[in-house]
């Protein structure tokens, strides 16, 4: 199981609309992620693998090096844009096991 | 927990307001919330200022941003305020510009919105909420709609 964290830059609105529209994906799909929402802030403290967040705050993410696979979503209520982006870490996931 | 019907106001919706930029349509969109106390202006120049530095992070999907800031900046009273704009305004957002709907969010802690955010994200992936949006010529219109859309929802879960 991976755990991911949706996170925004304040921590109350977007991250937690993308959270939602996430878990809709995961569980119509089941995918073997968990996810938690929260602000920028909680990034360094966070033990998972994986970092859900719109597409600028992504950039910034994978700028700083942070040890998680970072996704970054374009369009919120988009699920196809959630699958793929989530189907590929998986994959990548997969591949770094064997 | 309280619905989204219950975070929105009529003086909070606001119909074919005119912008010229991205600031201006932050600040009319804000306007209704400070008037009704729900958050102060330190909160207002906060969303602007993370705007400047950081890009468009409050555009979130085709045509529609929300712009909101961390509780902490003068978020007092749970509100959600809804904006139209009579000409769309470019924010810098490659995939979702230009914008035509702001949905302003005050969340004065981490729970008393989730309902109603929820609620709001469903009605963004809503085609007939945006039809609503752009052609009702009362604010009561797109209340009375999001209480419809309740009411089904309730009906689905009992």
């Amino acid at each position: 199981m991976h755990k991911a964290l949706v996170a925004c830059r304040a921590g109350v609105g977007s991250s937690l609309m993308l959270k939602i529209k996430v878990n809709e994906v995961i569980n119509a799909n089941h995918l073997p992620i968990t996810v938690e929402h929260s602000s920028l802030d909680a990034v360094p403290g966070f033990d998972g693998d994986l970092l859900i967040t719109l597409t600028d705050v992504a950039e910034e993410l994978r700028a700083k090096k942070v040890k998680q696979t970072v996704i970054g979503i374009a369009n919120i209520v988009d699920k196809k844009e959630i699958l793929s982006k989530l189907t590929d870490f998986l994959n990548d996931a997969n591949e770094t096991q064997l | 927990m309280e619905l989204l019907s219950d975070s929105i106001k009529k003086e909070y919706i606001q119909l074919r307001v005119s912008a010229k930029n991205r600031e201006e349509a932050v600040r009319k969109a804000a306007e209704p919330l400070l008037v009704d106390g729900c958050i102060t202006n330190q909160y207002i120049q906060k969303i602007i200022e993370i705007m400047k530095e950081t890009g468009p992070y409050i555009v979130i999907t085709k045509a529609v941003a929300l712009p909101h800031a961390p509780s902490k900046y003068g978020a007092n009273k749970l509100g959600i305020g809804i904006t139209t704009l009579e000409q769309p305004v470019v924010f810098g957002n490659e995939v979702n510009d230009p914008v035509s709907y702001l949905f302003c969010l005050s969340a004065p802690d981490s729970d008393s919105h989730l309902e109603s955010t929820a609620e709001l994200v469903g009605l963004l992936d809503n085609e007939r909420f945006y039809k609503i949006l752009d052609n009702a010529k009362d604010p009561e219109e797109i209340l009375q709609f999001i209480k419809e859309e309740e009411q089904k929802g309730e009906n689905e879960h009992a």
